[in-house]
């Protein structure tokens, strides 16, 4: 394991940011989901070594991160504050950082300057940060935490103001790092764009894990809580009675053309629906979506419990 | 059973007239300072001379009538000269910040995205900081006086030194203006509430230590005028009715500090905008 | 593996002393250093033109002695603590209050060097534009055939000068280390306690840096004691201390 948790508490005064959290985060892409408030900018500042554990013990790489600097060879952090040296120029300043990583000047510019091209600033990367946009300020830290090529990248919504061609690009690189061996901890509030970057997640409300694990495992185990699909055909009442002949559908309602229904067993829906499709015997069928299958809804379902 | 419609409503409510949105500025910043126990507590020490003054004037009137004890004009005069010091702290811990971190917070464009000017803003900040420092300049002076009425059993005292309330109030104003427009200017010219802050202890002190030095140096009573201090000295010892301590006339030094009140408003008006633009 | 102390430090002087000397408060600096120089220029032509003449307590005194009073009263009693405090305070303070502390510390290096590396880039800066400024005042206001006479004693104030702006910098580091709102009560010590101490009977003064301002060995190894004393002292805050920053 990359990071592991052990009955990790953190409490600022009275107010408790993370609450008893025994967690394992594997190798590879991993999606740190929750509302404000759920803890996730803490486990991160934990596991970075920035907050030290009120209880519990954190450790990263088999080894504790708080007051263990050799750990940040390994680790590159992406904090989700807007601050900056804002009167150097963006090159010099991820320069500057490379080389408290013991690089030399030449070789920190020449890392400075791929880790820039990397992240899509290159043309502007002797502009002063002040001068930049919101999106080229995310980017600007992303390059500071990749500068070092470290093992461990820690992302503390790393998407947050980009434009959708950057937010593509910066979902790309993420893929990219993982297919190199490396290990990223994403933090996002966009649920669609964690589902794009990985299918391993760790859903967090208020200071706790509500669960983690694959996404369609975690749907899998909530099987006491029927699977919604919603088909749009031509007739839906007539598919309608084909459907509804099997045990497995629980409920179903009409929203005009839309047939909204609901199973306990929805494999086994599935697969007679698709049958029915291949018959054409309740006429043609124009789309099957899924609402549950997606981690908002898994998400407001594990809160909600 | 009804259903009730869930979703956005208009306000429907009273609203109050437009001008006051400084009340709402000044009654957040109040608020959100007072809630501050380390404030509290400077505010605290800064009436420990009250007390000791409300002592003299009691001994003064009641047990021993000397005229050590007795109060006079120059009892006022010193007590307000005394408070300068705690003006300064109150000025810079609950000032530097008033825009300071606004610019830092990028709070200005929220601010000004709404129904209030920029005149709206700048007065809501400055009655933030002026009601402190009236807390413990006006009003502890005011108190003194009613005490020492209250102690003595008449309003001899008040009718004898007619110019005593007036002079007072303008003084307390003046140390209030002088203090909370220079501050609120300096915290407009930075993000940072520190550096705010050196730059008003800058003006506070070191002008006045190189206006002392000039003056020892060349013996000309005008680089005193360097000094926002002392230029407000010479108005309050004669507002006071005392003798002046210096040569500069009450009508230059009055100058000095409408220039100076001048140049905080022209830097306001200047650096409470929505947007920067960086170059 | 952590980068040495040394190296570290290194690395940090560079960054802090880029950010120390293109910072808007850098003019803070110079314009406290540059006052006593336009005092010197008045005073000298004033009293070239005999329009006017310096007194101290009834007698009239000379260029030379008005060097010596601007020495004591503005650098020492003024200008250094006032340096050590603004300065000071914010080397730490600032990077938190600024958000920015935390790229320092994911860096593989010991966080005693960024203590380290900030006190050297003020020290630096602070020497670079005080020391100047008080070879101006000495060469105006010292008539040129006494500078060879004086120069030991103005050799001995310039290393009081640096003493001082090492001690004060490393107290009011130390204090900005330590506490969130350092600057008021650095203020306070300095320009309150302090301004009435020294002239207090008995030991009162010897609790303040200000008495140790002078070239005397006592002093210089006390100032010395001092400035290590606080820097360990602040290398152990920043080395144990957690800094939340505020959302």
């Amino acid at each position: 394991m990359i990071v592991s948790a052990e009955h990790l508490s953190k409490w600022y005064g009275h107010v408790s940011g993370l609450n008893d959290v025994t967690l394992s985060i594997p190798a590879g892409v991993t999606g740190l989901l929750g509302p404000n408030g759920a803890g996730k900018s803490t486990f991160m500042q934990l596991a970075t070594g920035q907050l030290r554990p009120s209880a519990g013990t954190v450790r990263v790489f088999d080894e504790p991160i708080w007051g263990n600097p050799s750990q940040y060879r390994r680790v590159g952090f992406c904090p989700e504050q807007d601050a900056f040296y804002e009167h150097m120029t963006g090159r010099d300043w991820v320069a500057a950082l490379a080389g408290l990583h013991g690089m030399e000047a030449a070789a920190a510019a020449n890392a400075a300057a791929q880790a820039l091209e990397a992240v899509g600033l290159l043309d502007v990367a002797d502009r002063k940060i002040g001068g930049y946009s919101k999106g080229m300020r995310q980017r600007v830290k992303l390059a500071q935490a990749i500068v070092h090529d470290p093992q461990l990248l820690v992302l503390d919504e790393p998407l947050s103001g980009m434009d959708p061609l950057m937010r593509r690009r910066t979902i790309s690189l993420v893929r990219q790092w993982a297919a190199r061996g490396k290990s990223v901890i994403v933090s996002s509030h966009v649920l669609h764009e964690i589902e794009a970057m990985t299918a391993t997640v760790v859903l967090m409300h208020n200071g706790r894990v509500v669960a983690e694990g694959d996404v369609h495992q975690i749907r899998a185990l909530i099987d006491a809580h029927p699977h919604r699909v919603s088909i749009r055909a031509a007739d839906a009442r007539a598919l309608a009675q084909r459907l509804l002949v099997d045990d497995d559908v629980s409920s179903f309602r009409f929203e005009g053309d839309v047939l909204i229904v609901e199973t306990a067993n929805p494999d086994s829906f599935y697969s007679r629906l698709t049958d029915v499709a291949a018959s054409g015997e309740a006429g043609s069928i124009e789309e099957v979506s899924s609402p549950d299958d997606n981690l908002q809804a898994v998400f407001s379902y594990l809160v909600k419990q | 059973m009804p259903i009730h419609d869930q979703g956005y409503r208009r306000y429907a409510g009273g609203r109050t007239s437009r001008g006051r949105a400084w009340l709402v500025i000044a009654r957040a910043g109040i608020a959100a300072r007072v809630r501050e126990r380390r404030f509290l507590a400077l505010m605290l020490v800064a009436w420990l001379l009250f007390l000791v003054r409300a002592v003299q004037l009691y001994v003064g009137t009641t047990i021993v009538r000397a005229s050590f004890f007795a109060a006079s004009e120059e009892t006022f005069h010193g007590f307000l000269n005394q408070q300068r010091l705690f003006v300064f702290f109150i000025t810079i811990y609950a000032g530097a910040g008033l825009i300071a971190n606004d610019r830092q917070a990028n709070a200005l464009q929220l601010y000004l995205s709404k129904p209030i000017t920029r005149h709206d803003y700048i007065a809501g900040k400055l009655a933030t900081l002026a009601a402190f420092l009236f807390s413990v300049t006006w009003v502890p002076a005011m108190l003194l006086l009613a005490l020492q009425v209250l102690f003595s059993g008449s309003l001899e005292f008040v009718s004898t030194h007619p110019r005593l309330v007036p002079a007072i109030t303008i003084t307390a104003l003046l140390q209030i203006g002088v203090a909370s427009m220079t501050m609120l200017a300096l915290s407009s010219l930075s993000r940072s509430r520190r550096f705010a802050a050196m730059l008003y202890a800058l003006v506070a002190i070191f002008t006045g230590a190189v206006g002392g030095v000039l003056q020892t140096a060349t013996g000309h009573a005008g680089w005193m005028l360097l000094s926002p201090q002392n230029t407000l000295a010479v108005l309050t010892d004669a507002l006071f009715g005392l003798s002046p301590e210096s040569d500069i006339p009450v009508a230059i030094a009055l100058l000095g500090i409408v220039a100076l009140l001048g140049l905080c408003a022209i830097v306001l008006e200047r650096r409470v905008r929505a947007v920067d633009v960086v170059a | 593996m952590t980068t040495t102390l040394l190296a570290s430090t290194r690395r940090i002087f560079e960054l802090a002393l880029g950010q120390m000397l293109w910072a808007r408060r850098s003019v803070l600096l110079a314009l406290a250093a540059g006052a006593p120089v336009l005092l010197a220029i008045v005073t000298r032509l004033t009293l070239a033109g005999g329009t006017a003449f310096v007194q101290i307590n009834g007698r009239r005194i000379d260029s030379e002695a008005v060097f010596g009073s601007a020495m004591s009263l503005l650098y020492l009693r003024f200008i250094v603590p006032a340096i050590g405090v603004f300065y000071g305070t914010s080397l730490i303070a600032d990077e938190v209050e600024d958000k920015t502390i935390t790229y320092l510390f994911t860096r593989p290096i010991p966080r005693g060097a960024i203590v380290l590396g900030k006190f050297l880039a003020y020290l630096v800066c602070a020497t670079a534009v005080v020391l100047p400024s008080a070879a101006v005042v000495f060469m105006v206001m010292v008539p040129f055939g006494n500078m060879a006479a004086l120069l030991g004693s103005f050799v001995r104030d310039l290393g009081v000068l640096v003493l001082g702006l090492a001690a004060y910098g490393a107290v009011f580091l130390w204090a900005g280390a330590l506490f969130r709102r350092p600057l008021v009560g650095g203020l306070l010590f300095v320009f309150g306690f302090e301004q009435v101490a020294v002239i207090l009977p008995g030991y009162v003064g010897r609790l303040t840096l200000a008495h140790y301002l002078q070239a005397n060995t006592t002093s210089v190894v006390c100032l010395l004691l001092v400035t290590i004393v606080a820097l360990w002292a602040a290398m152990l805050v920043i080395e144990h201390r957690e800094y939340v920053l505020e959302r």
